[in-house]
């Protein structure tokens, strides 16, 4: 290091110090600000409209806790997540499975295929999922043959925002699994098919523990992704019928700029974050718990 | 014979998805090339009886769509330009230069990204409306300039340029700079490739920032026009599959286009991740 | 998103998959090449495509001539035109609404007319955005100085809005209802006009189903039966034509029934709203059963009344006035009529129905001070602008404030106003209440009708929860100065 250093003139301007400061000049502004403002604005009553920065405790979180709202979205957050990874693994390896398997050609086609509503904006996929659901004229339920109100009716509505969702990123999840198996270390198998395994049992004892970083990769982007879930709920129910869909995120967004009780909404911002983080840890531990990395 | 009908067998599951996936954007294709009449009328068809481009013609003459469509071309593409020049300059100060702190700056940086958008969008509202930055395309811009995601990237793929290229242009002469521009970047043009994929298509989806920052029609980005216009013409089915389709078909062309050398990063990416 | 993945990399994945990585990196920089080509030419041909598009903007240019020789407008709220607005500098201003852009686009191309050194600046946004941005923009300072105002959110406004310059009793004698809206001796906005709901009606269903206009009902047992002649079912039970749907508007219809039946909003303190009670369990109860027993239409069909009604698939819809002008622009092929809502029994009710004021502009009180010479001299243009104002009302079926128009031709016969003028002293105002009482309420009907909970639970809830919503809002009703306030 040191003949590099004495290599180089020593400049207060040098391409080093200047993208450094940058970054940390940036880092500073947009997120550590940003962050201590919400964090320090939590803990006041901060009403910008009306002009209102009193201290008050804990009080926010306290009603946090004692809204009813709060808890019933934050379950269907917390199912809406669940669901939503759950079969966009299930999907996502069971297809790529399929694909990696030598007897399928074409699998570049079948991989563009299925990673393609991926990129399209969410937005506008939100829409034509709304008139796929639509009870008159929707293509769901001409194919189906049904009558049902997708999205009025409660039993159904969170469900069929779960299966847009699915339907949208379990191309992702191909993508990745079909990565990790392409670079699966081939003499694993090698030697355990010399040992007389095969099928079902090279699948479960090597095959599936070598996915795990795999597995975990998406786990932990998806439930940073749909604990934050908002588009598809504004754009498809409202959090309607009623509040039978109410996610965290709108709740925030409703406490925030229509009501305009910022620090009540960063309050709930802040009791997310915390969950995001008690969630992403746990997914850690319980992926180092069953044997860890992988074996060679 | 029983390997003809697994052939056969999982041939037909894979194209069963692959009409799953693409049917519903194929039906919102063909609705906008329907009447109204035909869209809403209670014995639906699929492909159009009557085949019209009004639509596309309503669309833009209602709802001035280019203008969203140019707004948000213009917001993506210097946004995706920033954060080229700004994760490799950085991926290069990380990959190549040591300095107080380096490890912890990383860490940070890379630990930003997992914090959720409603911790920050609140404070950073605040911050705008206290400089008057609303309704600026600055203030669009400049929050989306750095990319945690981006300056990772670079610097896994900058960490691979051999040291010694950029020791035998130092002792040539040359500055810093002239480095970084006439080496490290061309060299880098894969990665770059793949972050600029990335980083097109997220901001040309991203709607609640956008929305709380632009009132002014001239300016406001395709996502919020395209719920706007739901919200005003939201009976108008024909206009609304075409605003719909305008938003989404330039994405999907250009995925088409790129869509190996894209999907081949994030496999990469991940898969070292 | 992968880009929050990045942090696995803290996990330390073997050497050999870090290799396989760099591996998988794609060469061809022939790509790039044509990215950034194929960007280029989409990003100018947009651009060079859409410059025709912009409107052509007024240039300013001094004004030197007060004395413009124009008429003085107006009867008693007058507005003189031979004048200099800021000393005749030009000037520029915004002005934002959420609708009618082209009324008041009009109204502001002859103001400009007079002044050639004025220029106002319409920006029009939707009702959920407009909502989200003014109130913050205008308190900020650099918001508009002229903005559309509706009084469900006047308890967000009024801290930052600018008294009219208007003498009150001037007000008082051209305008009906100013008297509401004096908060210490000095009006902010007032009501151009009442909007309040009626019955709309499509004459060719009703033709079909063999009535004629003698059956237009006047009670709520006769609109049951009149619905259900005009309900089409096919086979299978499912309806094809609901005879009346209400379905994402309820919140409108059940403050309205409510009031027929002597039921306030608020409780009598004024300022607790009181939507859990006997007699809102019975409206809500009613039009449950509108459905469930009568059949006459589905919370399933047509989940939006006021599309269903323009498509055609409704017979009978309840919507307030501004639903005339969406079926003219949107709708014009429906052949529609319009007939008072009904009402409990043959006795005349407590109100017909509530009212709500349109509102009048707002002058921003933090804009500079030639840009509220400016607004102050446009509102007292607008108002004093009879022409203007029939026209806003006859577009949005608004029964006008303005006394002068009340008698004017064209209000007696328009098909909404004709309904209400007969009944106009009989319709009651809350007061600017806050728009969370309506959200409330649909959300809890929704939890009735849709999640299958029980009235009774639902309407407390909501109650709870709109207590607790309203807690930093100081509001009191207006309940109590309806004029026939003892006749309950």
């Amino acid at each position: 290091m040191t003949n590099r250093d004495t290599l180089h003139k020593q400049e207060i301007f040098s391409l080093k110090n200047i993208v450094v400061s940058g970054l940390v000049l940036f880092y500073i502004i947009f997120i550590i600000i940003p962050i201590s403002i919400a964090f320090v604005g939590s803990f006041h009553q901060w009403n910008p409209l009306k002009g209102t920065y009193t201290f008050n405790g804990i009080e926010n979180y306290i009603r946090v806790f004692n809204n009813e709202l709060f808890w019933s979205s934050l379950s269907n957050t917390l199912v809406f997540t669940f669901v939503v990874i759950l079969f966009r693994i299930i999907i996502g390896l069971g297809i790529a499975l399929i694909l990696y398997s030598s007897i399928v050609r074409c699998k570049t086609f079948f991989r563009a295929a299925f990673y393609m509503p991926v990129v399209t904006p969410l937005v506008a996929v939100s829409f034509i999922w709304v008139w796929m659901y639509n009870p008159q004229m929707g293509l769901i339920n001409q194919i189906l043959g049904t009558h049902n109100n997708w999205l009025v009716n409660k039993d159904t509505a969170l469900g069929s925002i779960m299966v847009m969702t699915i339907w949208k990123d379990y191309g992702y999840a191909v993508v990745l699994f079909l990565a990790g198996l392409y670079s699966l270390p081939k003499d694993c198998y090698e030697a355990a098919k010399i040992d007389g395994a095969s099928g079902v049992k090279l699948f479960k004892y090597i095959t599936l523990p070598l996915l795990k970083p795999m597995t975990l990769f998406v786990v932990i982007t998806s439930i940073i992704s749909y604990l934050q879930t908002y588009i598809q709920i504004l754009v498809m129910t409202e959090g309607g019928p009623g509040t039978s869909t109410y996610v965290t995120s709108y709740l925030i967004f409703d406490e925030a700029f229509v009501k305009y009780n910022f620090g009540y909404a960063s309050a709930i911002s802040f009791i997310m974050f915390i969950v995001i983080g008690m969630l992403t840890f746990i997914s850690f531990k319980i992926s180092s718990e069953k044997g860890g990395q992988g074996n060679e | 014979m029983s390997k003809n009908i697994k052939l056969w067998i999982v041939h037909c599951i894979l194209v069963i998805f692959v009409i799953i996936t693409i049917l519903p954007l194929v039906w919102m294709l063909s609705s906008s090339f329907k009447m109204n009449s035909e869209i809403t009328s209670i014995t639906p068809t699929f492909i159009p009886k009557t085949f019209t481009f009004k639509n596309y013609l309503n669309v833009q003459k209602n709802f001035n769509f280019l203008r969203y469509f140019a707004n948000s071309l213009f917001i993506t593409v210097v946004i995706t330009g920033i954060v080229i020049y700004t994760s490799t300059i950085s991926g290069f100060v990380f990959a190549k230069y040591e300095f107080r702190g380096k490890n912890i700056l990383f860490s940070i940086i890379l630990g930003t990204m997992m914090i959720p958008w409603c911790v920050t969008i609140i404070p950073r509202y605040s911050m705008v409306l206290a400089v008057d930055g609303l309704d600026t395309y600055l203030a669009v811009i400049i929050p989306a300039a750095v990319s945690g995601f981006g300056i990772f990237m670079m610097k896994q793929s900058i960490v691979t340029i051999p040291e010694e290229m950029l020791e035998a242009a130092r002792i040539d002469g040359a500055s810093e700079w002239f480095i970084f521009h006439k080496i490290i970047l061309p060299l880098s043009q894969n990665a770059i490739s793949s972050i600029a994929i990335f980083q097109f298509l997220w901001s040309w989806e991203d709607y609640l920032w956008p929305y709380l920052i632009f009132s002014s029609e001239e300016k406001q980005v395709l996502a919020v026009g395209l719920k706007n216009f739901n919200g005003r013409y939201g009976t108008d089915y024909g206009g609304l599959f075409a605003a719909t389709t305008i938003s989404i078909i330039p994405v999907i062309i250009v995925y088409l286009i790129f869509q190996k050398r894209f999907i081949d990063g994030i496999a990469a990416s991940s898969v070292k991740g | 998103m992968s880009s929050k993945a990045v942090i696995i990399l803290a996990i330390g994945l073997p050497l050999n998959l870090q290799i396989e990585c760099c591996k998988a990196y794609f060469k061809e920089d022939i790509m790039k090449r044509f990215l950034s080509i194929f960007l280029a030419v989409t990003l100018l041909m947009t651009l060079v495509g859409c410059s025709g598009e912009k409107e052509a903007e007024k240039e300013i240019v001094n004004d030197t001539t007060a004395e413009k020789n124009l008429p003085i407008l107006g009867d008693n709220v007058k507005f003189d035109p031979n004048i200099l607005i800021n000393n005749g500098e030009p000037i520029e201003i915004e002005f934002w609404v959420w609708d009618s852009k082209e009324i008041f686009q009009s109204i502001v191309d002859e103001f400009e007319a007079i002044y050639p050194n004025i220029s106002i600046k319409i920006v029009s946004q939707a009702w959920g955005d407009y909502w989200t941005k003014l109130p913050l923009s205008i308190q900020g300072g650099n918001g508009p100085a002229l903005f559309s105002v509706h009084n469900s959110q006047h308890d967000n406004l009024i801290n930052n809005m600018e008294p009219y310059d208007i003498d009150i009793e001037d007000l008082k004698a051209d305008f009906t209802g100013v008297e509401g809206h004096v908060i210490d001796d000095k009006v902010y906005y007032i009501d151009y006009g009442m909007m309040t709901g009626s019955i709309f009606y499509n004459k060719d269903m009703w033709a079909e189903a063999g009535l004629i206009d003698s059956d237009i009902p006047e009670t709520w047992d006769e609109f049951t039966k009149v619905a259900q002649k005009l309900t089409k079912k096919d086979d299978d039970g499912n309806i094809i034509q609901a005879g009346f749907n209400y379905n994402s508007d309820v919140k409108s219809i059940i403050m309205g029934l409510n009031y027929q039946k002597d039921q306030l909003l608020f409780k009598e303190d004024g300022s607790t709203p009181d939507i859990d009670n006997k007699i809102m369990n019975e409206n809500i109860q009613f039009l449950i059963d509108l459905y469930d027993e009568y059949g006459v239409g589905s919370k399933d069909f047509g989940i939006s009344d006021a599309e269903s009604f323009g498509q055609g698939q409704s017979a009978m819809v309840y919507k307030w006035g501004w639903y005339y002008n969406q079926l003219s622009n949107d709708y014009p092929d429906v052949n529609f009529g319009v007939f008072r809502t009904p009402v409990p029994d043959e006795n005349v009710p407590f109100a017909y129905d509530r009212y709500n004021g349109e509102s009048t502009i707002g002058i921003s009180a933090k804009a500079d001070d030639a840009s509220k010479e400016v607004a102050q001299a446009f509102i007292r243009y607008f108002m004093s602008n009879n022409e203007a104002l029939k026209e806003l009302c006859i577009k949005y079926s608004i029964f006008p404030s303005k006394k002068i128009l009340a008698d004017d031709e064209e209000v007696i016969n328009h098909p909404v106003l004709s309904t209400i003028k007969p009944v106009v002293d009989r319709l009651i105002w809350p007061g600017p209440f806050p728009g969370i009482i309506e959200t409330t309420l649909q959300q809890s009907f929704e939890d009735v009708i849709y999640n299958g909970n029980d009235v009774g639970t639902s309407f407390a809830n909501g109650n709870k929860k709109v207590i607790t919503d309203m807690e930093g809002i100081s509001f009191t009703s207006v309940e109590k100065k309806y004029k026939h306030i003892d006749n309950k």
